[in-house]
């Protein structure tokens, strides 16, 4: 067996710079949205506290997204590299993730409030 | 959202994180109980939650990654259970009552407990029988680590990933209705399982956790189910608390912390089990 076989240093420095710029950058997001709203409770008029909740609304997005992001990159490099069988595995995680938004619209429009 | 409350969410989260980080454990299980205690209801607190689950798992994985310790092929194996596991619990969380994911997550804080005081061990490597034919070689999921300790590479081999997907499973369940990370149960899951050494268990359950609660805060998100005013303070709060909790780590005395650790884990299963039973009671006398 060779003891080197499951390693995949390339793909593992690239998830390990996504994932540390991803973090930052959803942070960096909410830290702003958050700090709009702060500068603009005083005298908020409706459109300053309608954007900063929006902003922050994205930074929550972008966190939820990140990881996701994570398997799609992981997919397209298995892929690319002929790993078929774990390309497939990485697309049935992405599926399946999509599937629970998917779910998550629907009862969403089946319950509301 | 008022500013006060938000700054509350942002200091609590940042201890919980802080204080979870030192240990090396996910800020997830502090923060439900701290949004309780701040008056929002387990079903909003556990949404927040989980998007701080990510932001602790997306931002510590870096380091684990570039000190070759996450077994990423093992990761995306397992994800594929954690994903299904997070996606059953987002369709029964909402028919779940209250107090009965109250008692649940008081059990879980007692077996983290109990984890704690337990201490881990490293498994003296067994036998190597390089013939075996199962799933784990036909995925070529065995890998390497560099051990510290030791100075060079230590070889590893996975086994009984069938076992290691259904307890994965269970945890993605638990993650998705309790809003934690349940590397509580995911780092067990692939010690007692697969076999994996210890720190790369630990590491390859932190980097699957980001995606097992994005599954389910996916769903969540989508059903509008998580509020920004809330999951923003408590995001950041838990990012900056990571941070601390990082500084921290290297510092203070391992064996008085744990004790600390042990006793809050404690008290917070009591505080959720009261909590539960006060719910309980509530529906039943009107």
């Amino acid at each position: 067996m060779r003891p080197d076989l499951g390693r995949h240093l390339r793909l593992e420095r690239l998830l390990a710079g996504v994932l540390r710029r991803g973090t930052w950058l959803a942070t960096g997001v909410i830290a702003l949205g958050l700090a709009l709203t702060l500068i603009g409770w005083p005298d908020s008029t409706a459109a300053v506290t309608m954007t900063s909740a929006r902003i922050v609304t994205l930074g929550v997005a972008l966190f939820i997204l990140l990881p996701v992001f994570r398997v799609l990159l992981m997919m397209i490099v298995y892929v690319r590299e002929g790993d078929y069988c774990f390309g497939a595995i990485a697309t049935l995680v992405l599926a399946i993730i999509i599937l629970g938004a998917a779910l998550g619209v629907h009862m969403a429009g089946a319950m509301p409030g | 959202m008022s500013p006060g409350f938000g700054a509350w969410l942002f200091a609590g989260s940042a201890v919980a994180s802080a204080v979870g980080g030192t240990l090396g454990m996910a800020s997830g299980i502090f923060i439900v109980p701290i949004l309780i205690a701040l008056g929002v209801n387990i079903h909003a607190a556990v949404a927040a939650s989980l998007v701080s689950v990510i932001a602790c798992s997306c931002g510590s994985a870096a380091p684990f990654l570039k000190g070759n310790l996450t077994n990423i092929r093992v990761a995306i194996v397992l994800e594929t259970a954690t994903t299904l596991g997070a996606l059953s619990g987002v369709l029964i969380a909402g028919v779940l009552p209250a107090p009965f994911l109250l008692f649940l997550f008081a059990a879980i804080l007692l077996v983290s407990a109990w984890q704690m005081m337990a201490r881990r061990r490293e498994r003296v490597a067994e036998t190597e029988d390089s013939n075996l034919r199962d799933w784990a070689t036909a995925l070529r999921l065995h890998s390497s680590y560099p051990d510290q300790a030791l100075g060079r590479d230590v070889y590893y081999r996975v086994r009984r990933v069938p076992l290691g997907l259904m307890l994965m499973f269970a945890a993605g369940l638990i993650s998705a209705l309790l809003g934690i990370g349940s590397g509580v149960l995911k780092i067990p899951a692939m010690d007692t399982a697969l076999r994996l050494p210890i720190k790369v268990a630990s590491a390859t359950s932190n980097f699957m956790i980001g995606v097992t609660a994005a599954a389910s805060a996916a769903a969540y998100f989508a059903r509008s189910d998580i509020d920004p005013a809330i999951a923003g303070p408590v995001a950041l709060g838990s990012v900056l608390g990571a941070l601390l909790g990082a500084q921290l780590l290297m510092s203070v005395p391992g064996e008085r912390l744990r004790l600390v650790f042990v006793a809050v884990l404690i008290a917070l299963a009591v505080q959720m089990l009261f909590s539960a039973i006060t719910i309980h009671a509530g529906a039943h006398a009107t």
